[in-house]
């Protein structure tokens, strides 16, 4: 009785000491992570606008695939598009992707923000060039995806992550019926 | 006595290293070194992670249960594998991107377990530290090699960190413009591993005679 009690007396100190670790550790991190990921946010909303100026942001979208929806404006003040924070899986799990959209689904431009690809292989959909494969579908003709919908050089470029390219693919051609399903409201 | 401690911290650079000699924590080698500032990166996330926890664990193993050592050194190994997870995520964005599931995964890389079960748990703190120190090091030189050989003939770069006007790639004329892509990918990384591997025992045996 008394060896059970050490063991579990010594499991629980070890256990405790490296919750408070932790806790002092993320007390320090977090706000700095936190802007970090804002930043992140930022950077991608500008980058995938093309052009339009931004509206208004909506993150009650009832859709568990979209969480967030922010407007693009046209010169005169008239719905251009969208851009959309989607929610996807990719190979390593979950993957959020900020894509921009014309209103009539069209694809502007994408990014893949956070994700646990591998690195050297599903890691390349973060390199802007990766989302040129979508430009421009979504509208008269469909998002590529399968790997035989694609140029070959294309097909080349996701071998080895085929599974993070359907991930990124899927979410894509679902905010792209999202925007459609919105009709510039 | 300085002889013998002096063994302990270089051992894992050559005659003992992790990578190329024990053949330990290979899918991180492989996966992460495709540019030279990850494997930079991973090595000393490794290195801080196997100094602290050999030294808590060399410190504490007359304390821990023999029946429940194994759980121990997981919540000291996966405790010290968070703080540098936190940190760099605040710290060093890029590289904690660019190292993505690979750095939680430090926690069940077998150097750091391996250490910690065959070293930090019969030897004192100050070896235990020189051990952490050498052995980590060593992995970071193996990472390193790798991912200079693959990032400049594989893609033409060596990619380090920005600093002021400097944007951290340096281009390799040659191989910019002719790369051999192969090694970009994870079949050159274990085509790279098997010659550096035959290369390594090629000159451990004829150190031995």
């Amino acid at each position: 009785m008394r060896q059970f009690a050490r063991v579990g007396i010594t499991l629980s100190l070890i256990a405790a000491i490296a919750a408070t670790a932790l806790a002092m550790v993320n007390a320090v991190t977090a706000p700095k992570i936190a802007a970090y990921e804002l930043q992140v946010i930022q950077n991608a909303l500008t980058e995938v606008s093309g052009g339009f100026a931004l509206g208004d942001s909506d993150t009650e979208t009832g859709d568990t695939s979209v969480s967030a929806v922010h407007a693009l404006k046209d010169t005169d003040g008239s719905i251009a598009g969208y851009i959309l924070q989607l929610n996807g899986v990719g190979y390593g799990g979950a993957m959020t992707i900020m894509a921009s959209y014309l209103d009539t689904g069209e694809v502007i431009d994408a990014r893949l923000l956070a994700n646990a690809e591998t690195p050297g292989l599903g890691k390349k959909a973060e390199v802007p060039a990766y989302m040129e494969k979508f430009h421009g579908t979504g509208g008269d003709t469909a998002v590529p995806q399968k790997k035989d919908a694609l140029e070959k050089s294309d097909a080349d470029s996701i071998s080895g992550a085929t599974v993070t390219f359907a991930g990124v693919a899927k979410s894509i051609a679902y905010g792209s019926d999202f925007v459609k399903s919105l009709g510039g409201k | 006595m300085a002889t013998e401690r002096m063994q302990v911290l270089t051992k894992g650079f050559f005659k003992e290293n992790p990578v190329f000699i024990i053949l330990l924590g290979l899918c991180p080698t492989l996966g992460v070194t495709t540019q030279v500032i990850n494997g930079i990166g991973m090595g000393l996330s490794v290195i801080f992670v196997l100094v602290f926890s050999n030294i808590f664990i060399s410190m504490l193993k007359n304390i821990i249960p023999n029946s429940v050592r194994i759980p121990s050194y997981i919540v000291i190994i996966a405790a010290f594998v968070t703080i540098v997870e936190m940190v760099m995520h605040a710290f060093a964005p890029s590289i904690y991107q660019a190292l993505g599931i690979f750095l939680p995964l430090i926690v069940v890389n077998c150097i750091i377990l391996g250490r910690a079960e065959a070293f930090a748990n019969k030897n004192t703190v100050f070896d235990s530290f020189l051990d952490g120190v050498g052995m980590g090091v060593g992995f970071t030189m193996a990472l390193t090699l790798i991912a200079f050989i693959r990032e400049v003939f594989g893609a033409g770069t060596i990619t380090l960190v920005p600093m002021g006007s400097f944007d951290g790639v340096i281009e390799i004329p040659l191989f910019y413009t002719y790369p051999v892509r192969v090694l970009t990918l994870a079949a050159g990384a274990l085509l790279l591993m098997g010659y550096l591997k035959a290369f390594f025992e090629w000159n451990a045996n004829r150190k031995r005679g």
